[in-house]
């Protein structure tokens, strides 16, 4: 299952967002698209199929929150899980995501065990 | 009184009036700073540089490890590979020498399992290296709050020597620069407050709420 699954990863750093790419792909999730910020992100999440969000936090014109909101108030994509992947460390922030319906958080820097773990456990949790 | 001595008098005059002058202008732009509130202004924003200051070393600490960590890696990979170059050319030099010894021996099926261990261990080290670049995403989001605070200071002096110029220009109220709800990367975990410093932490607080 885990290799069709297809991942929407999210963050205004190219950068970032290949080193996520890579890391799925290196986990075997080798389904994987890009978006720039929530925007773009929503825009993708609307006109196509996604299994999984990977998201950063501070991005211009919409925000993970404000992603993370969008798509648990949309009825054809609250099912998505959201992991956010973020610089943010502030606690208040953690309980925001959590609150918000994220299915986890992690801070940067991390590690590819991380990733993998997070991962697999929020698909664990949903069944696939 | 000859020539000189009325010249003497005349620049002695003339400095005494620029002394004055510069005098006035002083309390001219101290009153101007307290009427206008700049005093108060240009004291918070210089409160903030001690902030950009921890910005820029924390930016100078993720960059030069990044480096440090690339080079290990570099170093090990490269090390391994010579010796994997070494190893495959005597393994070629047994086979041409003697193809069934080689065989029978165990030394190729040695080397092959060799060259898929080293395979991942190559791997490691570019995983590894490609972490190393998630400096340019920290980074960037600091120099961008850096930027944005120098940009602040030079936009409040520049209102300042509008105001204070002698024939003031209309004034241009400047847009108020947006309030970033988001703190970005955390460069003085130490001294900085309900913060986490690491995963475990997130998760710990994660498992607090139900998560």
């Amino acid at each position: 299952m885990a290799n069709t699954l297809r991942f929407l990863i999210v963050d205004d750093f190219s950068t970032m967002r290949r080193i996520v790419r890579n890391l799925l792909k290196e986990s075997g999730y080798t389904e994987a698209d890009e978006a720039e910020d929530g925007v773009a992100a929503l825009n993708k999440l609307r006109n196509s199929r996604f299994d999984f969000v990977v998201t950063d936090i501070n991005m211009p014109n919409m925000n993970g929150f404000q992603l993370l909101a969008e798509i648990k108030s949309d009825e054809k994509l609250k099912h998505l899980p959201v992991l956010m992947v973020t610089a943010e460390a502030r606690k208040e922030d953690i309980v925001a995501a959590a609150q918000g319906g994220a299915a986890g958080y992690i801070v940067k820097p991390f590690t590819k065990a991380t990733l993998e773990e997070k991962v697999a456990n929020i698909l664990k949790k949903m069944g696939l | 009184m000859d020539t000189s001595d009325s010249t003497q008098s005349a620049s002695h005059g003339d400095v005494t009036d620029v002394h004055q002058k510069i005098g006035h202008l002083t309390r001219q732009l101290h009153n101007a700073l307290n009427e206008l509130g700049y005093t108060e202004r240009l004291r918070g924003t210089m409160g903030e540089l001690p902030d950009a200051k921890s910005r820029l070393s924390y930016i100078a600490r993720l960059t030069g490890e990044a480096a440090e960590k690339v080079l290990n890696r570099v170093e090990l990979a490269k090390s391994e590979q010579d010796e994997l170059a070494s190893d495959t050319q005597a393994v070629k030099a047994a086979l041409i020498k003697d193809p069934v010894r080689a065989v029978a021996s165990g030394r190729l099926l040695n080397y092959l399992a060799d060259v898929e261990k080293r395979t991942r261990e190559a791997d490691s080290h570019l995983t590894e290296i490609m972490m190393a670049q998630d400096f340019h995403d920290l980074t960037g989001q600091v120099i961008a709050r850096v930027v944005s605070l120098a940009a602040t200071i030079e936009e409040q002096l520049v209102q300042l020597v509008i105001q204070t110029a002698p024939n003031p220009v209309a004034l241009q109220t400047p847009a108020p620069a947006p309030r970033e709800h988001l703190a970005g990367p955390v460069v003085d975990p130490e001294h900085t407050p309900d913060v986490v410093t690491d995963q475990s932490q997130v998760d710990d607080l994660l498992a607090s709420l139900g998560f």
